[in-house]
């Protein structure tokens, strides 16, 4: 994917873009936001990377805001220093898709940055998922592996689901946190690991190939593939 | 003009002026009616001794008049009668004018003017009489009779006048040094206050005046201001003590990562681990700044209808794989729903927060139980009990000061943070977080909802410093 990153710290910005590099993506800089609002303006990006607070009479918002105003769509997942949840919410109210705080790790961001490409790919309403041999039916609300069923918690099905619909793609604990379980705050444990586990148990357990695998520093991921 | 700018002074004049206007509004109408009645009985009196003279008149005719008021003039003090008796064409028959005065007219009336009585300018009330067959009658009377009268109002009325100036500006500079012997008093205080002595307190006397009611509000706005440094002074003490280790471990492993050039698995691995390292102190970071959010008490316009057993729900759900891991039970009650206002994430942190700390003291087949329950006000109890070891009563003060670790919770995860944001929670919900035996354990509770008054400002507790005793937070 092509990501455009409006970043005017040159240490973190060399950093992301290092990372998104290397992870096979292509990646445009702009250090302030004229420069970016003019790329973000005139060329087509799968999403965008942008910093909160930029040197220069216009800031992260008003760009946020004012493509949105001229009608892009372009998924924008915004970085900020800034962490109170006042900040959050008026960074998403001004049109942003993700929040993320420094400092942050690059899987997170990488992660995010997936989900909300895919998000905007597929926003169609499904009513089956479907990973390998693993198939799940929202409306049934039933689970199988091959020609068994699996039975699990309301819990348990929820977090499944949200691995499904981001199968194949890396998923931290923080997105799991916030999106299972509603919890914008970290609540210092690995219990997501202990969640993980139990789920891996029922799906993984009595079969060859396992399905979702922990990647390292990063998170998990549902894989479809060897 | 400085006196001037007193406000001692200021509301003295003003009571005098006050005073003032009062003695006016009391005086005029007792002024007027005195002159009024006074008039009316002159003249009253005049009549009547007009009426006698036109009944010797009408008895003896002229000449008997005539005779009468020779004789009365002759008989009467200077002055206190101006008679006259004039025939039709105004010629002085008897009485003690000499002529018709010019300027009292001719037609029949009571006047008061002025004449010239024995070269002497003099104003005098007449009573003009027309008697049968066109003869003239005047009686009158010198006012100058009632002038000391008047002059005695006027001077009584000046002498309250005085007095009550003097008084007032008397009583205006007394109550202005008494006001600013005090106020002199406080300055000393505060500006020694300011210069950083926290300790010190307004004087106050035992009368409760509004002086005292000042100083009081004053005092506690220290104690708190005294509570908010000790509490910042006591979290910088341990930020710098609960980030060092970490920075230290950090440090420690780069430098000897520099120095020794270790094999690429083994720099990976030392890599690895100072990340974990960095990501600790950006945690601690996290809570603290999570902290001083929840303290500022911005979140509360956030406050929407949560229902804490969905919440507690939710929690328990969350937790309950750490539980059976443990071996500990971890329980739910609940009746029904308990809708209360607040901000969800932040109550859901507290109830996190709650279980994780029973969590980690219960031992394996222990118990946690977490039960949402409405109180008889219309309140919600939340509580989470646990069948740890519990807490000694004279450390449960301090668990909610931040960073604390009591002796029992040495080796075990955590910043010691996670009570003191549960209290800050608490707080910004307009409760208490409540520390409780459980027989054994701990009970942790918090009654939230009954009362919607937000707290108008909240007072972070003072981590106790070496032994001190905890200062209970104070309310306004």
């Amino acid at each position: 994917m092509k990501v455009l990153l409006i970043e005017d710290n040159e240490r973190v910005a060399q950093f992301v873009l290092k990372g998104l590099t290397e992870s096979g993506h292509t990646a445009d800089h702009a250090a302030n936001g004229r420069d970016g609002m003019f790329l973000a303006a005139s060329e087509p990006y799968d999403a965008i990377v942008l910093d909160r607070m930029l040197p220069g009479d216009i800031d992260g918002l008003a760009i946020v805001e004012a493509l949105r105003k001229a009608g892009k769509r372009t998924p924008i997942l915004i970085l900020s220093a800034l962490s109170e949840v006042d900040e959050r919410i008026r960074g998403l109210r001004a049109g942003g898709d993700d929040y993320l705080t420094k400092p942050f790790a690059f899987g997170e961001l990488l992660a995010r940055l997936d989900a909300l490409t895919r998000r905007a790919q597929a926003e169609a309403v499904q009513t089956r998922l479907e990973v390998a041999d693993l198939r799940m039916d929202l409306l049934a609300r039933k689970v199988m592996r091959g020609e068994r069923d699996i039975v699990l918690q309301p819990r348990e099905f929820k977090l499944l689901e949200y691995l499904m619909r981001h199968a194949n793609q890396v998923v931290t604990r923080t997105m799991l946190l916030e999106n299972v379980w509603d919890y914008h705050f970290d609540p210092q444990t690995n219990l997501i690991d202990v969640h993980i586990s139990k789920l891996r148990q029922k799906i993984d357990a009595d079969f060859e190939r396992p399905l979702l695998r922990t990647v390292r520093n990063a998170g998990y991921t549902l894989s479809s593939h060897d | 003009m400085k006196v001037l700018r007193s406000s001692a002074l200021r509301l003295s004049i003003g009571y005098t002026c006050l005073g003032l206007a009062a003695l006016a509004l009391f005086a005029a109408p007792l002024w007027y009616a005195w002159r009024v009645t006074i008039e009316d009985s002159r003249i009253e009196i005049l009549q009547a001794d007009a009426q006698r003279l036109a009944d010797v008149f009408q008895r003896e005719g002229p000449e008997g008049l005539r005779g009468f008021l020779a004789a009365r003039v002759g008989m009467q003090i200077a002055n206190e009668r101006l008679l006259l008796f004039t025939d039709p064409q105004l010629r002085p028959l008897a009485g003690n004018l000499s002529a018709w005065p010019a300027n009292v007219p001719v037609a029949p009336g009571n006047y008061t003017l002025k004449l010239i009585l024995d070269g002497e300018p003099a104003t005098v009330v007449l009573v003009h009489d027309e008697l049968a067959h066109g003869y003239h009658l005047l009686v009158g009377r010198d006012i100058a009779f009632y002038v000391p009268l008047e002059r005695r109002f006027w001077y009584a009325l000046i002498g309250a006048v005085a007095i009550l100036c003097s008084l007032g500006t008397l009583g205006g500079i007394l109550i202005r040094r008494a006001l600013m012997a005090r106020i002199h008093t406080v300055r000393r205080m505060v500006s020694a206050i300011m210069q950083g002595d926290l300790a010190h307190r307004l004087p106050m006397r035992e009368v409760g005046d509004e002086l005292d009611t000042l100083s009081q509000s004053i005092n506690r706005m220290l104690t708190q201001i005294e509570q908010l440094v000790h509490g910042v002074r006591n979290v910088s003490n341990a930020i710098a003590h609960d980030l060092r280790t970490p920075l230290a471990e950090l440090r420690a492993r780069l430098e000897e990562l520099s120095l020794t050039r270790p094999a690429a698995e083994v720099t990976f691995a030392e890599i690895d681990a100072a990340v974990a390292d960095v990501d600790r102190v950006i945690s601690i970071f996290n809570a603290l700044l999570r902290l001083a959010e929840i303290d500022s008490g911005m979140r509360r316009s956030g406050f929407v209808t949560v229902d804490l057993a969905e919440v507690a729900a939710a929690a328990v759900d969350f937790y309950q794989p750490a539980a059976e891991l443990k071996g500990s039970h971890l329980l739910l009650v609940r009746s029904g729903p308990a809708s209360v206002q607040g901000d969800p994430v932040l109550l859901a942190q507290a109830l996190s927060n709650l279980i994780d700390n029973a969590l980690k003291f219960t031992p394996a087949d222990g118990h946690i139980v977490v039960s949402v329950t409405r109180g008889a006000d219309g309140g919600v109890l939340l509580s989470v009990a646990d069948s740890g070891p519990g807490i000694p009563d004279a450390d449960r003060g301090k668990v909610v000061g931040r960073f604390y670790r009591g002796d029992a919770s040495r080796g075990t995860p955590g910043v010691g943070l996670g009570l003191s944001l549960v209290e800050a929670i608490a707080r910004l919900h307009g409760s208490r977080l409540e520390l409780t035996d459980n027989h054994p354990g701990l009970r942790a509770c918090m009654a939230l909802g009954q009362d919607t008054r937000p707290i108008e400002r909240p007072v972070v507790p003072a981590a106790p410093q070496h032994g001190e005793l905890q200062h209970e937070p104070v309310y306004p």
